[in-house]
């Protein structure tokens, strides 16, 4: 095992898969010599060529598309979209044509694309750089959604993105391109749809995706230093879901908080929280408390934007609160 | 038309005649279909432009791929579907292409490269793009026609796939059936300028061509075709045709944007199954008797196929939640 | 340092390419940096001499560090020698070193309040403080009151004096939770350096504005759907608890208060007085029994001709059911009701530790821990009626036996204990003589 960042993992993934598969190749802007703003993808036209790693010009609806079609027809596509809040942008390609295809078919058409790109706030980019869209693309039947929380996961998921056979869009956090992990020198993959337990405990569970899974960790071992058990879970996968896992912790521990980075409203923490209400009601020793971003634009100005994501005292100040068994709202 | 090769290829034009034929049946038994209220949903009819489907599709390989429009049968029948799962498609059964859950705006026939219709207008642009990079990538020499109408030519998607498309030299053929009406607008009220000229601004060679006109519309294909599997695409066709139904089936009072004169006068004089008869039987390929037992044979085909569709059975209620993701593995 | 890459956080000088002291030109490269990805040189953003170059090649220096300053005259330029990073020297003087701990912000306890007067602490620096004690008092323009710490640990540092007045949200203690080397009490001017515009933790949870008990209007009792399903499961009402005075809404945890109060009860003997409300009402049980009525009738003839002492005969059963309560409950005191229809009920405490001639009426007030209900007089032979904060043993007739009903609740006995008790009692009325020696 060595630590590489998650920016490496992603890399490598990509080109194991390139080497294993020649119907891979990788579109989008600035993908080739520049290897991305985050320098992501460097190294890969070198090896691969120009041909496989296809610079674009910048028309995002334009290559989603391409790809689409490119994907029906015997290769596999990843797209490499510079920043999730250019899904917006992609949205006809992606949710009308890629999600819907194999559906409106009946099965004989298949769509085999990677749609990778970022989410994630705090990097002072404002509000069309900053956005968390991970929710959005997952309310839509047919798309597969990845959420790495490390590089570990990162590479694993992303290769387990490539050989599926759907359309999947995999997020990263575009803070933790540089954080280094442990990632084994061989093979693997993960499984889509297997929950990760990150941290054992017996109080109250913590459900964390992507950048918030470390948050979730801050706060367990803040909440660790009071007595309190947290477990942290990290579902890796939102769609498909592992609500199994989620579960099972839940009728354990009585409590959950769900954090998540997209906008609290109408996002994937009520959904999940949703979910334990539905299924784990008769277990549930206080209300299931969702942590999102705010529901403003990202604001741009560093002491406005700090605000608007959740923080490892956050949500440690709101299971101390479950724990107390405090009214989070009057009745 | 071109008398020389007519002897010499009578055969493919039999063929094309009857396929014309074909789509023509397809329609008018699917308008009955739909105006009857057998048959739910949305429907649009291609009657009128069958020229431009078969001269294309005529020119294409099994393995050459097209992308279409919600005004697709016309386009699935050219390239070579059958009558008996279309109209199962239509009524929404289980024999039907997509086991009837694509329904008339979305029939994909992929075992004849038919990679499906799309209801967005301009939808299928990047697929159709996306298949010539794939060929390509892929060192396979098929040709992508991407069918699409005027009214398409407004969406951006098509302005960014043809840059990549002549950046890349992609064997794609852009096929814009200019059937001078966008749903329930004149084209000269919606597109500025040429819409030929706007390809040309990429370096695609752009051509217009008379869209009822079965043959001028084979040979330029065949040309196009021929080049476009050299590395030598892409390129722009501007097909000018009329559809002789409304926008869709249940558009009865269109007056305000067509007369009845303009569309009598199409149909007296420039239908494409007519003319193409006519000149068949002139050049001594078919008699008109010859030609009227295939017209005979394909109605009795089209109506045998809409009752072996109206008895088939739908699909059970459990293949709702089936083919939302492909299986792995 | 400049940020030369996207994701780049730190970038190593590789050299410098001017010396303190030098002249230098806007676009004139100073110094090569490696990122990640590549070595670029650095160019000069002003004219100038090069001057307090404070990173030395081969550090790596976090972006947006400053690395040198250019100077506008060669005199200013110290004869600084290159020195490593953090080592700059104190420019200010440095702002007091706050602990690490749970900040205490002024608390917002009225609707429009901007400040709050700190009257006074209750905790001095250092010293140990529990969540649930009071740290100082606070006062408002409606009044006083006393706010406690919020968090377990230790007075780390107070911020504010007695008789300081502080703007809601400003911190005034904060509480670590090891015991501080060097607690602090800061004068009225340090507070402003703590008000400083640091970002507030984002999600900062809205101020706990429900710590008092809450009770919902239709007077339903709040629970988790979790301390319902257990409380059901085992029997529990959650409604002692209300009447028992705690703070709603209930959670796992008041369970185990709740089992504390039913055995709590039972022991006593002494169930709740005052009148239930209809939500206390445990799962009702009722137990019937039969007794022949010829061992009453001759015990008291026996009584009357032997000893000329003439008893009614619920003197006789308010022995026999204390005997057989306390047998079957295994409790220390038990305060008998004995009513007859249309009558008023009477008192008896502990009628099995009196002589049957000397059972004297209670009226100290004290609540029953079992009723006796004698329907023998009237046509009814049993009866099951609304809830009662003791268990009702009913005594009907019907020919040759009395019949014996008895109502109780989860709440009130066992269901083992409720069968042991009317068992003892009926036993006891088939054979008085035998038990009566």
């Amino acid at each position: 095992m060595r630590d590489i960042t998650l920016s490496k993992a992603v890399n490598e993934a990509i080109a194991e898969e390139m080497r294993r598969d020649p119907t891979i190749f990788l579109i989008g802007e600035d993908v080739a010599e520049a290897g991305t703003p985050f320098k992501v993808l460097s190294g890969l036209v070198e090896e691969f060529g120009p041909e496989r790693i296809i610079d674009t010009p910048i028309a995002e609806p334009g290559f989603m598309g391409i790809a689409v079609g490119a994907a029906m027809t015997g290769s596999r596509p990843i797209v490499d979209l510079m920043f999730g809040d250019f899904l917006f942008l992609v949205m006809d390609q992606l949710c009308n044509q890629a999600a819907k295809t194999h559906y409106m078919s009946g099965g004989k058409l298949n769509v085999p694309l990677v749609l990778r790109t970022n989410l994630g706030a705090t990097r002072r980019s404002a509000a069309q750089h900053s956005q968390s869209l991970h929710a959005l693309v997952a309310h839509i039947p047919g798309l597969k959604v990845a959420m790495p929380s490390s590089a570990y996961e990162a590479k694993g998921l992303m290769k387990t993105a490539i050989r599926d056979n759907n359309p999947v869009v995999i997020f990263e956090d575009k803070l933790m391109y540089n954080d280094k992990s442990p990632v084994p020198e061989g093979e693997y993959l993960i499984p889509f749809g297997q929950a990760n337990i990150k941290r054992e405990g017996t109080d109250i569970t913590l459900i964390g995706t992507s950048s918030m899974v470390q948050v979730a960790e801050r706060a367990a071992e803040l909440l660790a230093a009071e007595g309190i058990s947290a477990e942290v879970i990290d579902p890796r996968t939102i769609v498909p879901l592992d609500e199994e896992t989620i579960l099972r912790s839940v009728r354990k521990t009585s409590r959950a908080i769900v954090i998540d980075e997209g906008h609290q409203s109408y996002g994937i923490t009520g959904e999940i929280a949703s979910r334990i209400m539905e299924k784990a009601f008769y277990h549930l020793d206080g209300p299931v408390i969702r942590m999102g971003a705010m529901d403003v634009p990202v604001p741009f100005s560093p002491a406005l934007e700090d605000v608007t994501v959740p923080t490892p005292e956050g949500v440690a100040e709101n299971a101390r609160r479950l724990m107390r068994g405090e009214m989070f709202h009057a009745a | 038309m071109n008398t020389a090769k007519a002897r010499t290829n009578s055969e493919d034009y039999l063929r094309m005649y009857r396929q014309m034929v074909r789509i023509r049946s397809f329609e008018d038994n699917a308008n009955q279909l739909y105006l009857s209220a057998k048959m739910p949903g949305l429907t649009h009819m291609y009657s009128g432009e069958e020229a431009v489907a078969v001269g294309i599709c005529e020119a294409l390989r099994v393995t050459d791929k097209i992308t279409s429009t919600h005004r697709g049968h016309g386009h699935c029948v050219a390239k070579g579907a059958e009558f008996r799962q279309m109209f199962c498609e239509l009524l929404g059964k289980e024999e039907g292409y997509c086991r009837g859950k694509g329904g008339s705006m979305h029939i994909a026939d992929q075992a004849n490269g038919n990679l499906g219709a799309n209801a967005i207008v301009g939808g299928s642009m990047g697929i159709a793009t996306g298949a010539a990079l794939s060929a390509k990538r892929l060192g396979r020499d098929d040709v992508t026609v991407c069918f699409f109408g005027d009214g398409a030519t407004a969406q951006g998607l098509m302005y960014e796939v043809m840059n990549m498309a002549a950046l890349w030299k992609l064997p794609v053929i852009y096929a814009c059936e200019n059937n001078l009406y966008g749903e329930y607008t004149k084209v000269e009220e919606t597109a500025a300028g040429s819409i030929t000229a706007r390809a040309e601004a990429f370096g695609i060679e752009a051509f217009t061509v008379d869209g009822q006109d079965v043959l001028a519309v084979n040979d330029l294909t065949q040309k196009l075709v021929a080049r476009a599997r050299k590395g030598e695409g892409p390129f722009f066709v501007e097909l000018m045709t009329y559809r002789y139904h409304g926008h869709h089936v249940g558009d009865i009072n269109r007056e305000y944007y067509r007369s009845k004169e303009e569309e009598a006068d199409w149909k007296a004089n420039r239908d494409p199954i007519t003319n193409f008869g006519k000149w068949l039987a002139t050049e001594g390929i078919a008699t008109d008797a010859e030609l009227e037992a295939i017209r005979a044979e394909v109605k009795a085909d089209a109506a045998a196929a809409v009752d072996y569709a109206l008895a088939a059975k739908y699909p059970d209620t459990s293949e709702v939640g089936m083919h939302v993701y492909a299986a792995n593995g | 340092m400049p940020a030369l890459g996207m994701a780049q956080e730190t970038g190593l000088i590789v050299s410098w390419l001017k010396q303190p002291g030098d002249a230098v030109r806007t676009g004139e490269a100073l110094m090569e940096v490696e990122t990640d990805k590549a070595v670029m040189e650095v160019e000069a953003l002003a004219d100038g001499f090069l001057s307090d170059v404070r990173a030395a090649p081969g550090e790596s220096v976090p972006v947006g560090q400053v690395v040198a300053m250019i100077a506008d005259s060669a005199d200013v330029v110290p004869a600084t020698q290159i020195r490593p990073v953090g080592t700059e020297p104190a420019a200010a003087a440095a702002p007091v070193a706050l602990p690490e701990g749970q900040n205490i912000i002024m608390p917002a306890l009225g609707m429009a309040q901007e400040t709050g007067r700190v009257v006074s602490w209750a905790k001095v620096p250092g010293e140990a403080v529990a969540a649930d004690d009071v740290l100082l008092e606070v006062e408002t323009d409606k009044s006083t009151m006393e706010v406690p710490a919020g968090h377990d640990g230790f007075v780390a540092a107070l911020l504010a004096e007695a008789g300081q007045d502080v703007p809601v949200g400003d911190v005034i203690a904060i509480i670590t939770a090891s015991k501080p080397d060097a607690p602090i009490q800061a004068r009225a001017a340090a507070h402003s350096a703590v008000s400083e515009p640091t970002p507030v933790a984002p999600t900062a949870p809205a101020p706990h504005r429900a710590l008092e008990a809450v009770v919902a209007p239709d007077g339903r009792i709040l629970a988790s759907p979790k301390a319902r399903r257990l409380a059901a499961e085992e029997g529990l009402d959650l409604g002692r608890l209300v009447a028992a005075g705690h703070k709603q809404p209930f959670h796992v945890t008041d369970l185990e208060t709740l089992r504390n109060l039913s055995v709590t009860q039972v022991d006593a003997s002494i169930l709740p007085v005052s009148a239930a409300p209809a939500t206390m009402m445990h799962a009702a049980h009722q137990i019937g029994a039969r007794a022949p009525l010829a061992g009453t009738i001759d015990f008291l003839a026996r009584m009357e001709a032997e000893a000329g002492i003439t008893l009614p005969p619920d003197t006789l059963w308010a022995r026999f059911a204390a005997e057989a309560y306390r047998a079957a409950a295994g409790v220390a005191e038990i305060m008998v009701e004995v009513a007859a229809l249309g009558a008023d009920p009477r008192r008896i405490a502990n009628p099995d530790r009196a002589r049957l001639s000397d059972q004297s009426e209670d009226t100290s007030g004290r609540p029953a821990a079992l009723i006796l209900r004698d329907l023998t007089a009237s046509p009814i032979t049993t009866m099951r009626v609304g809830p009662s904060t003791a268990p009702i043993l009913s005594i009907g007739k019907d020919g040759e036996s009395y019949l014996l009903t008895l109502d109780f609740t989860d709440g009130q006995l066992s269901e083992d204990a409720a069968i042991a008790f009317i068992t003892g009692f009926a036993g006891r009325l088939s054979e008085p003589l035998l038990h009566m020696i």
